[in-house]
């Protein structure tokens, strides 16, 4: 009898596990891909009455994806369909025959003395629309501009982070041999266009720094002979030294993210310490008191901690404190030296420049120091700063001999897509603006 | 002994040199000897307090002494640089270089940077009227894998490619015409068997290890992904030749044992795998589950085309589930694939990730996947887990 009941049970059970098999859907995981930049095609734009300037435009998308090492251009030779019109339907099947996974159209026209660009995104495999079509105007100067905020929208509906190619960057031009460089102010577009001075080589300057709305520029300045902080005004291009203290030098300043406020290293008697001061001057407030040298601050995106350099340890290490005041704490551990932290506008990394072993690095960490990797290594690199979206940095290196220069370089954080910024000569000390509206 | 003159001049010279050699050991060699290298003056380095050091500073000149008054503001932009008086610049370090001699530089143009209106405007665009989309027919498509194909090989092939014939020339005999006899019974043409092998990969180039490394040269970061690679895939199993089921039967009821026990063993997670149960008595009539083997080989395909190269930072992180409905083909029902849950990112992020997984389903299901069409009755519904959580960056 028990036999019977048991043998009845475990039918009963195996019934039920087979019902629960056959119900629900053959389940599996994958927890690995591949890696390879998306293939796209991008035909050149429809010419309404553009000229030129269509194919120009065309191009300087292209250059703004397929430089970011995500995408990979289809070339136009392979292309199957063509589009003679903006509204020409796609045949997905042609796209899908070249691998294309996205398909951008477009066309450019003029219209009230203004470029007009409009676009559409296709996703191939899903065979629809990706995002609304947008159509943006702008004056023939600002052509360049059309077309990185094309590139924008493009990079943001397929990789879900905010794009930045609609950007500035503030850097040093430098020219000269290494014993009398002569150094300048300027500013260009993200890619290396658009190079302008905004001041002479009569005087150093050093450390540019945009302001978070990039309406303002600090830097240190050698005009009084002896390091002071100026701020710039982009729109009026007139300057002003800021406030100090007779008898101490003051440099590094860095903008608060509400640009309400500076933090700068001021040296007093052979000490360096951290400051901070309302961008009107007034208001400095100490913020370390050591006998080490505090230097190169920059804020967290949430304004709520500061990290810097320090060799209060007996050699040069990262450091974050609260802004109210606080102890420091020291982040970095790894052997070498350790500097020019900079805060991810993302919040989650700090990049830094490290030296060990005779070489520069530049290299990323989390905020608490761990999961350190070095992006880069050569003779000097170093002055690392983030793109607006977090994903990329851009730093100087310097060449060895006495023919070496300086040059911008950019690297994505995975370590990948390492290249320089073609077409400004010499230059150091970049910052990176904000995305522009 | 008389010595005569000439022995008498030689005795005189030799004792003269003889005389001077030893006069010279004694005094030219402490008037003229070498003057030692001078030592290399060496200071040891000591530590100063801290008072000494305000000592030092406070005897240095102050740059507020140098420029006492607030300096005059400089027209940055003009293209004469001011030029620093040398009266007012100190000596005490850092001293700026000299400044070079100021050279003519133009007004920079601040038009496009002092302009505060934004200089695009931006519309969306109405839709087009285009056709309804209609989905890639087989018949139309012209034969391609959208597959990741092979990388190239990096080696050059190991036989070169044949030279042409040489160009015919006249003999310089004559030969007979000659025709074919209809009649004759034609040889019988000798086909060596031939082997049957892939042949090896190859490529024009050969990249050496010396060239990965100069190009590494300016650089010891990794330039790979650190990111794993994918497996090799594995070799899809033969299709089956059985007669498709008009309609997706499901299993008996009466099942053997042993294929209940593997359905309990893939419902409880067992790994064990049906393939490692001895053999049952009987098969229902969609066959035994589908086994681990068969499901790994369902992973590696589409694993192929998940391709999150383009994907944001916070989508890697963003683990999503998706459901697709088959049909009896293998291949998936396009407008069923859904996004059924996600976890460890934003919506949006999980919208981005989902957009991946659903390409990889499409592109790789193109072909069909590596599915027993006997077992449809198991895979009629799949649910892919795409974890990219190995391959974020961290």
């Amino acid at each position: 009898m028990v036999r019977w009941i048991l043998a009845a049970m475990a039918a009963l059970m195996m019934t039920a596990g087979l019902a629960a098999a056959q119900q629900g859907p053959l389940h599996i995981e994958i927890d690995e891909g591949v890696i390879e930049p998306l293939p796209y095609a991008l035909p050149s734009f429809v010419d309404e009455g553009a000229g030129g300037l269509t194919h120009d435009i065309t191009r300087v998308i292209a250059d703004d994806l397929s430089g970011t090492g995500l995408f990979r251009e289809i070339p136009e030779a392979a292309h199957i369909q063509r589009f003679g019109v903006f509204d020409t339907p796609v045949s997905y099947a042609d796209w899908q025959a070249i691998n294309a996974q996205a398909l951008i159209v477009g066309a450019v026209g003029m219209s009230g003395g203004k470029v007009v660009v409009k676009f559409r995104l296709f996703d191939i495999y899903s065979g629809a629309q990706l995002g609304d079509g947008q159509q943006l105007a702008a004056s023939p100067q600002s052509w360049r501009r059309l077309a990185h905020k094309v590139a924008d929208v493009i990079y943001a509906r397929v990789t879900g982070e905010s794009g930045y190619f609609d950007s500035r960057v503030v850097f040093v031009s430098e020219s000269g041999p290494k014993d009398q460089r002569q150094k300048r102010l300027a500013v260009m577009d993200y890619d290396g266009a658009n190079v302008t001075y905004l001041t002479d080589s009569s005087t150093i300057v050093l450390a540019p720094r945009f302001s978070p709305q990039g309406d303002r520029i600090l830097y240190t300045t050698f005009e009084t002979g002896f390091p002071r902080i100026k701020m710039m005004d982009v729109g009026s291009a007139s300057g002003q030294l800021l406030p100090e203290v007779p008898g101490t030098m003051t440099f590094a300043p860095r903008f608060s993210p509400d640009g309400n406020s500076i933090v700068y290293s001021l040296e007093q008697n052979g000490n360096t310490d951290l400051f901070q001061m309302s961008v009107n001057g007034g208001g400095a407030q100490r913020l370390t008191n050591s006998p080490a040298i505090e230097t190169a601050p920059s804020f967290s995106p949430d304004g709520a901690r500061i990290v810097f350099e320090s060799d209060r340890s007996g050699t040069q290490q990262i450091y974050v404190m609260p802004v109210g005041g606080g102890e420091p704490v020291r982040i970095s551990f790894g052997e070498g030296r350790y500097g020019t932290p900079v805060w991810s506008p993302r919040g989650d990394l700090i990049a830094f420049t490290k030296q060990a072993g005779g070489r520069f690095f530049i290299g990323v960490m989390r905020t608490d120091g761990s999961e350190e990797r070095l992006l880069t290594a050569s003779f000097l690199d170093e002055g690392p700063t983030w793109s607006p979206n977090g994903r990329v940095i851009m730093f100087t290196r310097e060449s060895p001999g006495a023919s070496g220069g300086a040059k911008l370089y950019t690297v994505d954080i995975s370590g990948r897509n390492l290249k320089a910024i073609e077409g400004v000569g010499g230059a150091s000390d970049p910052t990176w603006g904000p995305l522009l509206p | 002994m008389r010595m005569d003159r000439a022995e008498r001049i030689g005795t005189g010279v030799s004792a003269a040199l003889h005389i001077a050699v030893i006069v010279w050991a004694i005094i030219g060699t402490s008037l003229f000897k070498p003057k030692p290298t001078e030592p290399v003056e060496i200071k040891p380095a000591g530590m100063i307090s801290e008072a000494e050091f305000a000592a030092l500073q406070a005897a240095a000149p102050k740059p507020g002494e140098a420029a006492p008054a607030q300096p005059e503001e400089p027209a940055v932009a003009e293209p004469a640089p001011e030029v620093p008086s040398p009266e007012a610049a100190p000596e005490t370090p850092p001293t700026p270089e000299p400044p070079p001699a100021p050279e003519a530089e133009p007004m920079p143009d601040m038009t496009d940077l002092t302009d505060p209106t934004p200089p695009t405007e931006v519309t969306e665009v109405p839709p087009s009227m285009m056709p309804p989309v209609e989905e890639p027919q087989d018949t139309e498509a012209p034969e391609f894998s959208p597959r990741p194909r092979p990388k190239p090989a990096s080696r050059v092939a190991p036989i070169p490619s044949e030279a042409p014939e040489p160009d015919a020339r006249v003999s310089p005999t004559a030969v007979a015409e000659t025709r074919p006899d209809p009649e004759a019974e034609p040889e019988a043409v000798q086909e060596e068997p031939t082997e049957e092998a892939a042949p090896p990969e190859a490529t024009t180039e050969i990249v050496t290890e010396a060239t990965e490394t100069e190009d590494r040269a300016t650089t010891s970061a990794p330039r790979t992904s650190p990111r794993p690679r994918a497996k090799p895939p594995v070799p899809r199993p033969a299709p089956v030749q059985t007669a498709q089921p008009a309609q997706p039967a499901r299993p008996a009821p009466a099942v053997p044992a042993d294929a209940v026990a593997d359905a309990l063993a893939e419902a409880m997670g067992d790994d064990r795998g049906a393939e490692d149960s001895p053999g049952g008595l009987g098969i229902a009539a969609n066959g035994p589950p589908v086994t681990a083997g068969e499901k790994e080989a369902l992973v590696v395909d589409v694993k192929q085309c998940w391709n999150v190269g383009a994907l944001s930072s916070e989508a890697l992180r963003t683990s999503v589930t998706v459901r697709v409905d088959m049909e009896q083909n293998a291949r998936p029902i396009i407008g069923s694939i859904r996004m059924v849950g996600y976890e460890g990112g934003s919506e949006a992020a999980a919208n981005q990730a989902y957009e991946a997984a659903r390409r990889a389903i499409i592109r790789c299901g193109s072909d069909g996947f590596p599915l027993p069409a006997e077992k449809y009755g198991w895979w009629q519904q799949i649910e892919i887990v795409f974890d990219p959580s190995k391959m974020r960056m961290k």
